[in-house]
């Protein structure tokens, strides 16, 4: 074991949900505060397990394998994100959508479901019935993809599980969506995937998630990994915007709504105590919700 | 929930401190972590030139060298050390395979693109001297976080890939 002074830090990174996953501790024992790492990591594998689009035995994959109107069980942690991906979609009024998986197929952002039926062209989050005994009904063949919300997630179950092993300081980051446990000011420097201008832009936050989505990682290509669920169009080509947010699965979800809504996402940041911050082409920053 | 935004001036920063890599592991740490209590007996493999085509061939990912660092477990089971090239730098990682040869933990020892393609910048090998809001910022010390838009891992998932042919090609034959 690593030997380690009173109150150290620890930090470790694993390659999982598609991206590096870093976790960071404060521990006073350090084979305690690997142990709390090591669950912290599992709870994260768990979720990817659950809610991978690419692997074939995730419950996502056996929703799509199964006849529309058929009840698939799922496991209470992708029901729980289900249940609030579906609130996203009807708070936004369909702007977040997770049934948007086929048109990051068809752009080669995601790749074909093995023996899922094609997806009706104008299937939506509607479409979807989750039962209080955790059941999945899809109306019509669709495509779910969880990647706008699901990280976010396993961010929170990985906190979650670290408090539950006595952490009381501690850093979750999956791959620039992050959560921060123990009392501020923390400091978190914003990558807006532009290049460097005159300032370099640093949130200040207490205890809190900030989750950060910009459509110019996919600048070369031309095309969005994020789309508006109601006009399915590529949203965010020249913004970069960070929620900061009680939970990382909310500063997750409300990044792509901020992204493909704006000023309209007011309410919904209010309601939900976020505040968004917006990077445009003209370098311009713009802040809304709880703090603006 | 409170946050603010702070835009701190770049032509303020001094260039003083060297590029900051976050070591994670050493691969000491790494293999006390993932085979607790085993002895490690180092079983290094020097690849022929057959070899490396065979891999490549088998996992479509490229082998950068014919070194393979790969010890024993007394516990059943392997661990290597091997590193994939990031966007700008080589990232060393560790792999735990079982005695059937599957994937038990992967662990990224070392990583230098934290701060993406910010560290290149003068900015991130610089000192903050944060005038406009009281103490002095620095990097890595009062700024350890980053958030960005996701950046895949899919080097490291190819490197994993690359190394288990590796184990069914090379290391399972040698030690059947």
């Amino acid at each position: 074991m690593p030997s380690c002074s009173p109150s150290s830090t620890l930090e470790r990174a694993r390659p999982l949900l598609g991206t590096t996953v870093a976790i960071r501790v404060e521990a006073d024992d350090a084979t305690a505060g690997h142990c709390a790492i090591d669950a912290a990591f599992a709870a994260v594998a768990h979720v990817h397990a659950l809610m991978s689009f690419h692997e074939a035995h995730s419950d996502l994959s056996r929703i799509h394998r199964a006849l529309p109107g058929t009840r698939v069980g799922v496991d209470p942690q992708t029901a729980e994100v289900l249940r609030s991906a579906l609130a996203f979609s009807a708070w936004s009024g369909g702007v977040f959508d997770i049934t948007i998986a086929g048109q990051l197929v068809a752009q080669g952002l995601l790749p074909h479901p093995a023996h899922a039926a094609m997806p009706v062209a104008d299937a939506c989050w509607r479409d979807i019935q989750l039962d209080d005994a955790n059941g999945v009904v899809l109306q019509r063949p669709l495509w779910m993809d969880l990647g706008g919300i699901a990280k976010g997630y396993a961010v929170d179950r990985a906190i979650a599980c670290l408090q539950a092993h006595g952490i009381r300081n501690a850093c979750v980051n999956a791959g620039g969506d992050l959560r921060l446990l123990g009392p501020g000011p923390h400091r978190i420097a914003i990558d807006t995937g532009s290049e460097p201008r005159v300032t370099q832009p640093v949130l200040e936050i207490d205890e809190a998630a900030v989750a950060t989505s910009s459509g110019r990682t996919f600048g070369d290509t031309g095309q969005s990994a994020h789309v508006h669920g109601r006009t399915r169009a590529g949203v965010g080509a020249q913004t970069c915007v960070s929620v900061v947010a009680p939970t990382c699965m909310h500063a997750d979800a409300l990044t792509k709504i901020v992204l493909a809504a704006g000023a309209d996402s007011v309410a919904l940041l209010q309601r939900l105590d976020a505040t968004a911050y917006l990077h445009d082409a003209s370098d311009t920053w713009s802040v809304l919700g709880a703090a603006a | 929930m409170q946050s603010r935004l702070l835009l701190i001036p770049v032509a303020a920063l001094v260039a003083a401190a060297p590029v900051r890599a976050t070591v994670y592991l050493s691969v000491e740490q790494a293999q006390a972590l993932m085979f607790p209590g085993a002895t490690l007996t180092p079983a290094f493999v020097t690849l022929t030139p057959e070899q490396m085509k065979a891999i490549e061939k088998d996992s479509d990912v490229n082998v950068l060298s014919p070194q393979l660092k790969v010890w024993k477990s007394s516990t059943g089971g392997w661990f290597i050390a091997d590193q994939v090239v990031g966007k700008h730098d080589f990232i060393p990682f560790a792999l735990a395979l079982d005695e059937h040869g599957a994937v038990k933990d992967v662990e990224i020892l070392e990583y230098r693109e934290t701060y993406g393609d910010q560290v290149r910048n003068a900015a991130w090998r610089a000192q903050f001297t944060g005038k406009a809001h009281g103490a002095p910022l620095k990097v890595g010390d009062d700024i350890k976080n980053i958030s960005g838009a996701t950046l895949s891992s899919r080097h490291i998932t190819d490197g994993v890939k690359r190394l288990l042919s590796t184990y069914a090609l090379v290391l399972a034959q040698q030690h059947a």
